[in-house]
């Protein structure tokens, strides 16, 4: 039988962090990533300093003992990341070409955007991916309500990735069972599309019948009721909020600070 | 006699039933994007659940439906948190045409496809080229890239793609969640915010009579 975890210690000192601390990590490192990308270096006014920039979160996600997750999670980023560069460097046409070979140009004006796009959403995505790997979205759903959130809201959030599982395998079922009555799922486009209503549709349906019971059930249970509601699961502090708050504002003051001096320059 | 006017309220929105019917919205956009990526179709399909959320329960709960559906994939992507205003545009259009009871007859469901494709459109393209320059790693992009390589200016080439990968989105989106709302029973439409306008009016009639004649099956 599988029972839920009811509270969590985390021993990495860095996963350990209060959620909102996360979070404020994560848009300060966003806005640096906007104000680094708009910094151009060299002949070229490339932000180069972007790139370096991104090594921060494989080395957060390497110290928060996330390493192998982090990297199955940022492929997907990475790869469209790359299809960006590419994309850009070769298919907006400008007048100065950087470098080229046989058919292939690289556009100045297409590599300098595509590097300023990619990398940007390299470092926000990498970031966002630390956040949510190192920190379990019943520790999001609590933080939340800690900070005044309706329990409502909570709870469709608790509630809906808890229904993601529930109807992914009630698809399931109902497509084997409709391929059992004689659907084909196989085939070309048309026979594939077809398959997709009898496959849908129950599925809906079955959903939206259901939740007139779950209404009633929890209205029975006295979800509506107004007063302080007790918790299973408790969030713990882990003590270095402050410190990591301070190094993530320090860092961000001086950016800001380097890129108006840049601009006055 | 005509039915007074009916009012609407932000907060009778979200009823009971409306919150619970935004997690199966979310869930429903997921499922039908993996199943629409199982059975190799070159479409995302995964605004089912804001449609119908919307059609339902009006603008606002197909607005949060169609956030927390991003919200939720960007855990496992973050790059579906820029697409965030397009989800909840869609589940705000439709909501509004369903309050103005544009889904009753046939030339009223094509104007709403097309209004629901068109604000699609003008919303996620401008999100598509600024932030990712055009390409967003999806089976259009191919498409999309083709079409630029070809000398075709990049708010053309996306514009054009995404457009009629959209449009045909929304009308199979469209028809699945007309397909669920017409086998809806009246006993259960009554209880969503927008749920009076899929009844029909001569079963709704005979139902104050004849109850048992109330489920109409495909």
């Amino acid at each position: 039988m599988w029972r839920e975890k009811l509270e969590l210690h985390k021993s990495n000192r860095i996963a350990a962090l209060y959620p909102s601390c996360k979070f404020l990590v994560v848009v300060l490192y966003s806005v640096c990533s906007l104000l680094l990308g708009s910094i151009g270096v060299g002949e070229g006014q490339y932000s180069l300093y972007l790139i370096p920039w991104f090594l921060v979160v494989p080395a957060l996600c390497v110290a928060s003992g996330i390493g192998p997750r982090f990297w199955k999670a940022i492929q997907k980023v990475i790869f469209i990341a790359a299809l960006i560069l590419v994309v850009q460097a070769l298919l907006i046409p400008s007048e100065k070409i950087v470098w080229q070979l046989g058919f292939l140009k690289v556009y100045e004006s297409g590599l300098r955007s595509g590097i300023n796009l990619s990398f940007s959403v390299m470092n926000i995505a990498g970031i966002f991916v630390w956040m949510f790997q190192t920190t379990e979205n019943r520790e999001i759903a609590r933080a939340l309500e800690n900070s005044g959130m309706n329990y409502k809201v909570t709870y469709v959030f608790i509630s809906t990735l808890q229904m993601i599982d529930v109807l992914g395998k009630n698809s399931r079922t109902i497509m084997n069972a409709q391929r059992a009555r004689g659907v084909e799922t196989e085939g070309n486009l048309i026979v594939c599309a077809k398959a997709f209503f009898p496959s849908l549709v129950p599925l809906i349906l079955g959903a939206i019948t259901n939740t007139e019971e779950r209404v009633l059930t929890l209205e029975s249970k006295g979800f509506d009721v107004q007063c302080e509601k007790t918790h299973l699961f408790n969030l713990e502090r882990s003590g270095h909020e402050k410190v990591v708050d301070v190094i993530a504002i320090a860092v961000t003051v001086a950016v800001v600070v380097w890129r108006v001096v840049l601009w006055i320059l | 006699m005509q039915p007074e006017k009916k009012k609407y309220s932000i907060k009778t929105d979200f009823s009971m039933l409306a919150i619970l019917i935004i997690p199966i919205a979310v869930a429903v956009n997921f499922v039908g994007g993996q199943l629409a990526s199982i059975l190799k179709l070159p479409m995302y399909l995964d605004t089912i659940g804001t449609i119908f959320s919307a059609m339902l329960c009006g603008p606002w709960v197909g607005a949060v439906a169609g956030a927390l559906t991003n919200i939720v994939t960007g855990i496992a992507n973050p790059v579906n948190f820029a697409f965030i205003p397009v989800n909840i545009i869609v589940g705000l259009v439709v909501g509004f045409l369903a309050r103005a009871n544009m889904f009753s007859t046939w030339w009223k469901w094509i104007i709403s496809m097309i209004l629901m494709a068109l604000a699609s459109i003008i919303s996620a393209a401008p999100i598509a080229v600024l932030v990712f320059g055009g390409v967003t790693g999806s089976g259009t992009s191919i498409i999309t890239a083709a079409a630029m390589a070809a000398g075709a200016n990049i708010w053309a080439a996306v514009i054009g793609t995404e457009g009629v990968f959209t449009v045909l989105d929304r009308i199979i989106s469209f028809v699945i969640s007309m397909l669920v709302i017409k086998v809806i029973p009246p006993r259960t439409l009554v209880k969503f915010g927008c749920g009076e306008m899929y009844i029909k009016k001569p079963v709704a009639a005979a139902a104050q009579e004849e109850p048992a004649d109330t489920t109409e099956s495909k």
